[in-house]
């Protein structure tokens, strides 16, 4: 019993790296105070990169921990590594921006390996209780991240509605998960997925519904979604990259796995839920943000259409739709960080600027950087032959295979209305006059832009790494 | 040979269309010029070659040019005689209008471009003439159409010429909806649109029955009535004339040209070419009779009054158009197309004279302020006397032969209404020779009132008034754009007078010359089948009356020696006899008040359907439903969309509840498994 | 009578509505937000308490004891950030958290 109980170091490596690192660097922020920022931003991406590979080298053999609470297989490892390295770079973004800023909170960093340890947990639970500690733990450290910029009312405003409305999310969650827990008299997925399959009462469907919700929340699908363009918006930029590059991969990840290996014999019954959700998103996601200035908002509501496009693939239920949402967040959290960096770089002598028109002039003043965020904007549309015509291509025809034709035709014209305010942004920059000139930008974002551009630019002729890696990450699941 | 003839204008359109930049203006003109003075040259050799040396029709296979079902389509040029007769006449007269408009367009910018539209004409009407097959001919006929609204609006920043083409096109257009309906019946009838097979089986196919529109049409009278309106427009025969004078808004030489001398008788060529159709239906001929008589009748009328030198020579030449309708409608088709072949040079010759008038006036084209200039360009005046003696059917002159030929024709012809169409063209003759002279005397004998000018720019602009409210305001008079100062007339340079010259001779010589092949006694062997030749109408003509013989010519002096009085003996006296008729003159002055009735019945009904299907269609229902309305959709919602989004977290809070709830009560109403 | 599990269960879905309807009828004061998430997850706490009890599985338990631990942690940052606002902003009231919007 104790032999089970006690994980195999392995198992939990990259989160014990996560986990130790962020005590460590407490202890040397709480002693050495902002003298150390320095170090304590270094390390903790140095433990973010370990903690990736880590997992990377992890066996392929499912394995499981904390007596069946906590699980590894490829669909984790998969999304592990997806997040970390999105975490990765969004703290590469936090750190470039700190460098500039009179405010240096060591926290930052250490948040964010708190919260990534909560993501990861989250990815790894296999029960109802890691599923709410690691929502909780990620959770916690967000609330805090968005309002890090403490002298800032908007930040802190961002901070407050992202953590009632999130509080109140888990509080659905929490009740779903008693419900399902009282009607099937356990936690773990298994023996959830073993009592479904005799058939689920109002109680249990009850249960998923608010369950649903609040998982719904965390990845800000339509009707759950109000908080995300406030709180995108408020909050400091790149702790907006990091809440939409990494949370929602690990949210995503977690609703995949309770939809499919809990309740993966009820598909049925969820599929109707989540096709509402889906169009609900992608439709709102296009249209509210074709009227916006705020470009961090405008990434909001794109965002919120990105979860429903990946919903798709998650709406069909099949190994494929599985594999298609792994290939969308994997490209989505490419595009995203691409994104976010260059919102980082909008930055005058007078400060940061986050206004659609700022932009204006910016291919002639400079062009390699609006060349790598037109890619960026064409990508998100879905422009072919860029990642994010393929990344949609896979969720929709794993959505037609499963049947859900129109689901697919929906998720066709709301990009095609979507597409407008990404074209827009890319006239702006080519086709409107205008005084943008920012401050050169800093290797490290160079950097993250290259990468990031490479990866978008790339994937369409070199796609087999990340779509052999989610296909065996999708068979693990089921 | 044949084909050099054709392509060789084609060739030099691209040249200077496509290099005309390059090469520079000179060189354009060279060779477009060259090219056409070949053609001539070549013209000549296949006109005695086919003609006289009795060389059967000849088929020049190109290409095939489509295949669609049973409808087969091919490139070919006919070379029969009826073509060679064509081919003569366009290559020489547009070959000479090449060299003339060297000259006349000295100074326009854009000389280039010029040469390129003559040369394509060119190219479009040899297409039509030697056409094979009706799809053809119509290529052709659309050709020339384009290349004649090109001309016509080539000084495109004028807005009178740009209505003027617009005007010819758009009454070209009903014209060839006719003609194209036309080609379709003709397929329909005979499954073929080439010549050979419909001619062959045209009395075979005139015995059966069209139903069409709950009623039994005589097939082949309804087809020649679609094809006749097709050469009505083209041929501005009247109800369809009306773009022709407007077209006077071109360069000098591409009236000469196209609406002279070959575009405007496409259609004749079309009906004598068809004339195996047209003879199979006798009432078509009798539409053709008299649309033509009423044509030369009352294009004449409106001639006598107009004051404009180009109009007066294009309301002759919509007369003398009637005029080859009533020979071919009278069943002379050799007669008519004769006619068409001397009156290409003459009128070629009127117009080229005219053109050399408005150079010498500084473009100036008010006859009122002319007179007097036979001092100043005596051999321009001497070569438009010699147009008008042709015109006017002076004895041994061109226009002799051939119009009261027509008169004749018209008089003997079996069809009914010949002795309208006899009435109408004897008449017609009278006033033409008036209109004609009165042109020759106002011009060049009298007080020059050029002098004085710029006394009588008041006057002018008053008469055109009551045109400046058509929808397609004619022509203001160009003397507008061109200073009033000082005017010094003086003689054209040689490369506008040597093809005066030329076609002096062709006015003088073309009618002795080629009567006897055209409708003499050599007849039957020169037409060699290529048209219906019906040798009893000539016989018939031969024994007619003395009076009736000499009626051209009665009337001609009597024309002659009233626009004298008029003009020499009396110059007053026009003047009084308006003052006296005003309601006679203002109705011949505006033309019948043709544009103004067009205006009402067609124009501006159309224009009120259009500005309904604008305003109402295309703005209101599609747009509005279409892309504006969707995209005004898409704000709409968008904007809703962002009005969720309060900013209050008690909002926030109640979407999410409100989302909850919604998925319950479906799983409730819906009933979970 | 007996009290059985359906009593346990509609007092935790009676407390579970009050919490949800506090959050969005209350428009005065931010600490009663909190309060009503608190009572929120009170009443998820019955629930599992319940069902625990119920069932004679000690999971439940387990399970309600992390979310007091969590919730302890939450009402802490919570409390952290509304201070955070109040600095900034001079007020706690519900209606004035609305600078963000569209």
């Amino acid at each position: 019993m104790m032999a089970t109980a006690l994980p195999s170091i392995l198992t939990i490596l990259p989160e014990l790296v996560l986990a130790t690192g962020a005590l460590f660097l407490i202890l040397t922020g709480a002693f050495q105070g902002t003298r150390s920022i320095n170090l304590v931003n270094g390390a903790a991406f140095a433990i973010l990169v370990v903690a990736a590979i880590a997992t990377v080298f992890q066996t392929s053999e499912t394995q499981t921990a904390f007596n069946g609470s906590f699980v590894v297989d490829d669909f984790a490892r998969f999304m592990k590594v997806v997040t970390l390295l999105g975490a990765a770079a969004t703290l590469a973004l936090a750190i470039d921006e700190m460098s500039r800023q009179l405010q240096k909170p060591f926290e930052l960093a250490i948040l964010v390996l708190l919260s990534s340890l909560g993501m990861l947990l989250m990815i790894s639970a296999n029960d109802l209780i890691a599923l709410y500690l690691g929502l909780e733990l990620s959770s916690l450290a967000l609330y805090v991240l968005a309002a890090i910029d403490r002298h800032n009312a908007k930040a802190s405003e961002a901070g407050l509605k992202y953590f009632v409305l999130g509080a109140l999310s888990s509080g659905m969650l929490l009740y779903g998960a008693s419900l399902i827990y009282g009607f099937t008299g356990t936690v773990s997925f298994a023996g959830i997925a073993a009592a479904v399959k005799g058939g689920s009462g109002p109680g249990l469907m009850f249960g998923l519904v608010f369950l649903l919700a609040g998982l719904a929340f965390k990845i800000s699908a339509v009707p759950f979604h109000m908080w995300t363009p406030d709180v995108y918006e408020g909050a400091p930029t790149p702790v907006t990259a990091y809440f939409a590059a990494t949370n929602k991969i690990a949210a995503m990840a977690l609703t995949t796995r309770v939809l499919i290996q809990a309740f993966g014999t009820d598909a049925a019954e969820w599929r109707q839920i989540l096709v509402f959700i889906s169009i609900a998103s992608m439709g709102l996601g296009a249209f509210a943000a074709i009227g916006q200035r705020n470009i961090k908002r405008l990434m909001a509501y794109s965002s919120i259409s990105h979860v429903g496009y990946a919903l798709v693939g998650l709406s069909a239920g099949t190994q494929d739709g599985v594999n298609g949402v792994l290939v969308y967040m994997a490209i989505y959290m490419a595009m995203t960080v691409g994104t976010f960096g260059c919102i980082v770089a909008m930055r005058t002598k007078d400060g940061s600027v986050e206004t659609i028109d700022d932009l204006s002039g910016l291919a002639r003043s400079q062009p390699a950087f609006a060349f790598v965020l037109m890619v960026l904007m064409f990508s998100l549309a879905g422009v072919p032959p860029l990642a994010g015509f393929w990344a949609k291509w896979y969720v929709f025809s794993a959505a037609v295979d499963a049947g859900l034709v129109p689901l697919a035709v929906i998720g066709f014209l709301t990009s095609v209305v979507g597409a407008y305010y990404y074209l827009r942004i890319v006239r702006v920059m080519y086709f409107d006059d205008g005084p943008a000139r920012f401050v050169p930008l800093s290797g490290v974002l160079r950097a993250v832009l290259a990468v990031c551009g490479i990866v978008v630019i790339l994937f369409g002729l070199l796609p087999s790494p990340i779509v052999m890696a989610a296909g065996a990450a999708a068979k693990s699941l089921f | 040979m044949y084909s050099a003839i054709v392509f060789l204008p084609l060739l030099g359109f691209l040249i200077a269309g496509g290099l005309g930049r390059v090469i520079g203006a000179r060189s354009c003109e060279i060779v477009t010029t060259a090219f056409l003075m070949l053609g001539m040259v070549l013209s000549w050799i296949a006109f005695f070659q086919v003609g006289y040396g009795h060389q059967g029709a000849e088929l020049v296979d190109l290409a095939p040019w489509f295949i669609s079902g049973g409808l087969r389509v091919e490139w070919a040029l006919r070379i029969d005689t009826l073509t060679v007769v064509m081919l003569v006449v366009v290559n020489t007269v547009s070959a000479l209008v090449h060299l003339y408009s060297i000259g006349y367009m000295a100074d326009d910018p854009s000389r280039p471009r010029f040469f390129a539209y003559l040369s394509l004409f060119t190219f479009a009407m040899l297409m039509l003439v030697t056409a094979d097959n009706l799809v053809q001919m119509f290529f052709g006929w659309e050709g020339v159409g384009l290349a004649s609204y090109l001309l016509i609006g080539f000084w495109y920043d004028r807005p009178s010429a740009n209505a003027a083409a617009i005007k010819a096109f758009i009454v070209n257009r009903i014209g060839d909806f006719g003609f194209a309906l036309g080609i379709f019946l003709v397929f329909t009838l005979f499954s073929s649109i080439a010549f050979n097979d419909i001619f062959a089986r045209a009395p075979e196919i005139a015995k059966g029955s069209f139903h069409f529109l709950g009623f039994d049409w005589p097939p082949l009278t309804l087809a020649c009535l679609l094809l006749f309106m097709g050469a009505m427009g083209k041929s501005a025969q009247f109800l369809l004339h009306t773009w022709l004078p407007d077209a006077m808004e071109g360069p000098t030489p591409v009236s000469a040209l196209i609406h002279a001398a070959t575009m405007v008788t496409a259609g004749v060529f079309m009906v004598a070419r068809l004339s195996p159709l047209f003879e199979q239906a006798p009432f078509a001929q009798t539409a053709v009779l008299v649309i033509g008589a009423i044509t030369a009748f009352f294009a004449a009328t409106i001639g006598l009054v107009q004051n404009d030198i180009k109009r007066v020579i294009a309301y002759s030449t919509c007369s003398q158009l009637g005029y080859m309708f009533v020979g071919l409608g009278a069943g002379a088709y050799s007669i008519g197309i004769f006619h068409l072949f001397t009156h290409a040079f003459f009128k070629a010759l009127l117009f080229l004279g005219a053109g050399s008038v408005i150079v010498a006036m500084h473009h100036e084209q008010d006859m009122r302020k002319m007179g007097g200039l036979w001092k100043s360009i005596p051999f321009t005046g001497a070569m438009m006397v010699v147009g008008t003696l042709a015109l006017t059917g002076f004895p041994f002159t061109a226009g002799f032969y051939s119009k009261d030929a027509i008169i004749q024709a018209a008089y003997v012809s079996d069809r009914e209404g010949h002795v309208f169409a006899f009435l109408c063209t004897a008449i017609a003759a009278l006033m033409t020779a008036f209109y004609s002279w009165r042109l020759v005397f106002m011009t060049f004998s009298g007080p020059p009132h050029w002098a004085e000018a710029e006394a009588h720019a008041q006057d002018i602009s008053d008469a055109h008034k009551p045109q400046a409210g058509t929808a397609f305001a004619p022509a203001a008079d160009t003397s507008h754009e061109h200073g009033h100062g000082p005017v010094h007339p003086h003689e054209s340079p040689l490369v506008m007078l040597v093809p005066l010259a030329v076609l002096a001779l062709g006015a003088l010589a073309a009618g002795f010359l080629f009567k006897g092949v055209f409708f003499g006694d050599a007849a039957e062997h020169f037409w060699n089948g290529s048209l219906v030749f019906k040798d009893e109408i000539v016989k018939r003509i031969e024994e007619v009356p003395f009076l009736v013989e000499h009626t051209a010519l009665l009337m001609m002096i009597l024309g002659s020696a009233l626009a004298y009085w008029f003009y020499i003996v009396n110059p007053s006296l026009p003047g009084r006899l308006a003052a006296a008729n005003p309601i006679l003159y203002r109705f011949l002055l505006n033309k019948w008040y043709f544009d103004e009735i067009y205006d009402f019945l067609f124009v501006r009904p159309a224009k009120a359907i259009g500005r309904f299907l604008w305003k109402e269609g295309d703005g209101r229902l599609i747009d509005g439903f279409g892309p504006d309305g969707v995209s005004a959709r898409v704000i709409d919602v968008a904007r809703g969309a962002v009005r969720l989004q309060s900013g209050y977290l008690y909002h926030y809070a109640f979407a999410m509840l409100i989302g909850v709830a919604g998925f319950i009560t479906y799983f409730i109403v819906m009933g979970a498994r | 009578m007996t009290i059985g599990l359906t009593h346990y269960l509609t007092v935790a879905a009676i407390l579970f509505t009050l919490g949800v309807f506090g959050i969005f009828l209350n428009r005065k004061n931010i600490i009663l937000i909190m309060m009503c998430v608190e009572l929120i997850l009170l009443a998820v706490n019955i629930n599992l308490v319940a069902f625990s009890a119920f069932r004679g599985d000690i999971l439940g338990q387990v399970y309600a004891l992390l979310i007091l631990t969590v919730a302890a942690a939450e009402a802490a940052i919570g409390l952290a950030i509304l201070v955070v606002y109040y600095r900034n902003r001079g007020t706690i009231a519900v209606e004035d958290v609305n600078m963000m919007r569209g």
